[in-house]
């Protein structure tokens, strides 16, 4: 130990110094020396507890995110593994978070194929349906031209046939769309002319403001150009262009701008990247035919006819029915003997009531007559006595033939070979007299006239001769009595049957005894009728 | 589908539109020069796997670097110069129509067509003025629109150029 220290001392070579140096510097800062390495390997060592991590990893994010898309690069098979796990595990749980997105979207694509199908129907309806349609169907197989063609060149209001979108810079063809059956295999040089011919006019007219050759037309056509930062679309549309369109046009375009900027920024002659933003170029195609306007129109027709008819049909069934009605009315109302006080119609049938006398005829019948059947009817018939002369005269011919009976059923009977007349014929003679003088009342009320015929009969003993004698003695001796009691005799005729056509009965005694009688015959001989007179 | 824009940049009378003339798709007449004022072409190519089409952008000639406007080349992908090689000052005039270009678009892949070889009597470039035509490092071809030398291999090395271009850059 010692003999070190004097080594060199001795010996100052540089090794030496440097030990000495660091000796003594071990000496005078080492525990401070010790204390910085601790802390260096603590430092080094060191990883950041969760807590300062959650505190730094936000502004982390965002100041790596400034500086390059390098987090988004190593985040994203991260987020894809994650999204793909957690689907995994619970789908239900994805799909509730994407619904606010999903669900207007596919209500929207439906909602819009909804509409183009209908609108596709409406039209082919209207179109084959309508004499028009008919018409152009005649002229396409007449000129042998197809009939979209016919239907465009008569009803065509607009039609917007090619869109272009062109790259403004370049001038190149992003995207280009055409209607259907339009071919157009040089779109690119199109596209390229329409820009150069956008520069030429900007160079030739105004240089400096920047501004555009926007509408130009050509023929039935005409182009219409909007531009945009990065690039124009340009639409060639064949007819009478609205508004509106122009607006649709400027969406596409800002849509387009919007979706594909990064693309725009980007193009280098590629355009396979613009191929997504057909379907917004399709949007702005469209055909729109005149026969959309009157359509309103049309389809107010359509329902008028129908209804025009139902309402007629229901119309003249109402018409039939109240005039049925009111024949019927007119026919009960012109039937002798029948009132009517009240009438109505209903769902349950017709319900007439009023006064009937008991010799007019059935209701039904008189309808019957008058060719009209009700389905049905309830008739409330009251009773009365008409004064109508038919009536009347209807009433009067029963009397009359009642009387007529009643007389008729009477005979005055004799004894014997005799042709007096007793007490009992005599009483029956009054009753008669009486009868026949009601006769002749109903008679005249009739105008007409009754006779009184007196068959005079014997019984079949004695002689032809004395019973002739025998007869004719009877009637006149009733023909006497009548005459005596006030009846013309011009009313009476006396006839002697005698034995000639007998009254008939069983026992002989009693057809004896009801030959030997005078019976009565009473003629009534309708007169004309009185007229005016009720 | 790659599609490129590549300008023709030429004074009056070199044969800008004589070159493209005879190969190309073209849908509108020379017509369109006069009356519009420019014309647009199409040339497909192959490059390696891959269809390239060629928009070439021609100007009616007037006079001078007038020919070349700014809104004219903005956006090319591609520059074929044209000079007249029976013409020396068509030549000398591919310097200024270079800065025009560089001026507006940048350095940009870039060929000069010295036409009119088939006019080998009246030809008047030296082996010297044709390697130091529009300055250094530029790709030359002779070139004639009338027998159509050289004319293919112009457009398909600046196609290929402009390919490359685009691949590099993305």
């Amino acid at each position: 130990m010692t003999v070190n220290f004097e080594s060199s001392d001795n010996s100052p070579n540089g090794a030496d110094r440097a030990a000495e140096f660091d000796a003594l510097r071990r000496l005078l800062v080492g525990p401070e020396q010790s204390r910085i390495d601790e802390l260096s390997d603590e430092i080094e060592s060191r990883e950041l507890t969760s807590e300062e991590l959650a505190e730094k990893l936000p502004e982390a994010i965002a100041l790596r995110g400034s500086r390059d898309d390098q987090l988004g690069k190593s985040l994203g098979p991260t987020i894809e593994t994650a999204l793909r796990e957690s689907i995994r595990r619970d789908p239900q749980e994805m799909a509730a978070a994407i619904f606010p997105v999903l669900g207007p979207a596919i209500r929207k694509s439906i909602a819009e194929t909804m509409a183009s199908l209908v609108r596709s129907i409406n039209s082919a309806v209207e179109q084959s349906l309508s004499i028009q349609g008919m018409r152009w169907r005649v002229e396409s197989w007449r000129t042998g031209v197809a009939y979209p063609e016919i239907v465009i060149k008569h009803a065509l209001v607009y039609r917007v046939e090619q869109a272009f979108l062109i790259h403004t810079e370049t001038g190149l063809l992003l995207e280009h769309v055409s209607a259907p059956e339009l071919n157009v295999p040089d779109a690119d040089l199109i596209s390229s002319m329409l820009a150069a011919i956008q520069d030429f006019v900007r160079d030739s007219f105004n240089p400096n403001e920047g501004a555009m050759l926007r509408t130009f037309s050509v023929g039935e056509h005409t182009v219409q150009v909007e531009p945009g930062p990065r690039a124009l679309l340009a639409i060639v549309i064949r007819g009478q262009a609205p508004n509106d369109l122009l607006i649709k046009q400027q969406d596409a375009l800002e849509t387009i701008h919007l979706e594909f900027a990064s693309q725009l920024a980007d193009f280098n002659g590629d355009a396979t990247a613009f191929v997504p933003s057909r379907p917004l170029l399709e949007g702005c195609l469209e055909t729109v035919l005149s026969t959309r306007k009157p359509r309103g129109k049309a389809a107010w027709l359509r329902w008028v006819i129908p209804l025009a008819i139902m309402i007629l049909v229901l119309a003249g069934l109402w018409i039939r029915a109240t005039v049925r009605w009111s024949r019927a009315l007119a026919a009960l109302r012109a039937e002798p003997g029948i009132v009517v006080v009240d009438a109505s119609r209903g769902f349950g049938g017709w319900h007439v009531s009023g006064l009937r006398d008991p010799l007019a005829r059935d209701p039904s019948q008189v309808l019957a007559a008058a060719g009209i059947t009700p389905r049905s009817m309830t008739g409330k018939w009251e009773g009365y006595l008409s004064l109508d002369p038919q009536l009347v005269s209807l009433r009067a011919r029963h009397a009359v033939d009642s009387l007529r009976r009643q007389i008729q059923s009477d005979r005055i009977l004799f004894a014997p070979g005799s042709s007096q007349l007793d007490q009992t014929a005599l009483a029956k003679l009054t009753s008669i007299a009486v009868t026949y003088r009601s006769l002749e009342q109903e008679a005249a009320r009739l105008n007409g006239a009754v006779r009184l015929e007196l068959q005079g009969r014997t019984d079949p003993s004695g002689t032809d001769q004395t019973n002739a004698a025998l007869a004719a003695n009877r009637a006149a001796a009733v023909a006497g009595w009548l005459e005596s009691s006030g009846i013309a005799a011009q009313q009476l005729a006396q006839n002697a049957i005698a034995t000639a056509s007998p009254i008939v009965a069983q026992d002989s005694a009693e057809r004896a005894r009801i030959n030997r009688s005078v019976s009565f015959r009473a003629t009534f001989t309708a007169g004309q009728p009185r007229k005016g007179n009720r | 589908m790659i599609q490129k824009k590549i300008c023709m940049v030429g004074v009056y009378g070199t044969g800008k539109t004589c070159l493209v003339q005879q190969f190309v798709h073209s849908i509108f007449s020379v017509k369109y020069l006069s009356t519009v004022g420019v014309k647009i072409d199409k040339k497909q190519v192959r490059i390696g796997d891959q269809d390239v089409t060629l928009m070439l952008w021609d100007l009616e000639g007037r006079d001078g670097t007038r020919d070349v406007s700014a809104s004219y080349v903005r956006g090319a992908h591609g520059i074929i110069y044209v000079a007249d090689g029976t013409r020396p000052e068509t030549v000398e005039q591919l310097g200024d129509l270079r800065r025009i270009v560089v001026d507006e678009i940048g350095e940009t892949p870039s060929v000069i067509a010295l036409n009119k070889f088939d006019l080998k009597d009246q030809w008047k470039l030296s082996a010297t003025d044709e390697s130091s035509a529009g300055g250094a490092d530029f790709h030359r071809l002779r070139t004639s629109a009338k027998t159509g030398e050289g004319v293919e291999a112009a457009f398909e090395w600046l196609a290929e150029k402009t390919v490359a271009g685009t691949e590099k850059g993305s």
